[in-house]
C-alpha cells in the first residue's frame, strides 16, 4: 500500500520529560504506560520512599477493551500522498507521552493515575469565619 | 459497513500545544491501530482529613 510522506518545517517544543518520546519517521509498534501517584498535601512533608504501587488496585485492574463486532471493510486512495504542517509548537509533553510525525501501525497508549489529597483538620472557629466571609 | 477513504490535500499551518500528558498521542501520519486507555482514581476517601500519615513505603 502507498504511504503517505508526513512534512513539518518548524517543531518548536520546550519540556520533554518523563519518558516521553519525538519520533521523527516511520514506526512500527508503539507501547507507552504511565503509572501515577499524585499527591497533595496541605503542609508540604515527603518522605523519599512513600508510595507503593502495588497496594493501589487501579494500578493492577484490568481496563476491559469492547472488540468491534460489527462487519467492516475499509479502502482507502491517496491522490495527494502529502501532509504538510508548517509550524508545531508544543510547550510539554510529558508522562509517556509522543510527538510522532511520519507514519506507525500500531499505537497502545495506557495512563493509569491515583489522586490522594490529604489536608490538616480544620478548627471549628476559621470554618465559621470563612461562612460568614462567604455571606 | 463499507468505508472509502480519499485523502487529498491536507496542509495545515500551525499547530499550538499547551500539553500533551499522560500517555497522549500526537500524530502528524497515519497508523492502523490506536488504542488509548487511562483509569484517573481520586474517590471519596481519597481526601484524607486528619493528623498526617505517610503513604506506605516502597
Amino acid at each position: 500500500m502507498l504511504q503517505r510522506t508526513s512534512c513539518v518545517d518548524n517543531i518548536n517544543i520546550k519540556i520533554v520529560s518523563f519518558a516521553s518520546t519525538v519520533q521523527l519517521g516511520d514506526s512500527c509498534i508503539i507501547n507507552g504506560l504511565s503509572t501515577a501517584l499524585a499527591v497533595q498535601r496541605e503542609i508540604e512533608v515527603f518522605y523519599g520512599n512513600e508510595g507503593n504501587l502495588s497496594s493501589y488496585r487501579i494500578f493492577s485492574e484490568p481496563i476491559p477493551f469492547l472488540p468491534i463486532t460489527e462487519p467492516f471493510t475499509y479502502s482507502r486512495q491517496n491522490p495527494n500522498p502529502l501532509i504538510k504542517v508548517n509550524k508545531i509548537d508544543i510547550i510539554g509533553i510529558s508522562s509517556s507521552s509522543l510527538l510522532h510525525v511520519g507514519n506507525s501501525r500500531n499505537v497502545s497508549m495506557e495512563a493509569r493515575i491515583k489522586h490522594i489529597r490529604q489536608l490538616q483538620p480544620t478548627p471549628r472557629n476559621n470554618e465559621g469565619a470563612e461562612e460568614q466571609g462567604q455571606k | 459497513m463499507n468505508f472509502h477513504v480519499y485523502n487529498r490535500e491536507l496542509f495545515v499551518e500551525t499547530i499550538k500545544i499547551t500539553g500533551v500528558a499522560s500517555s497522549s498521542l500526537v500524530l502528524v501520519g497515519d497508523t492502523e491501530t490506536i488504542q488509548l486507555a487511562s483509569t484517573f482514581d481520586t474517590p471519596a476517601e481519597s481526601l484524607i482529613i486528619g493528623p498526617f500519615v505517610p503513604l506506605s513505603a516502597e
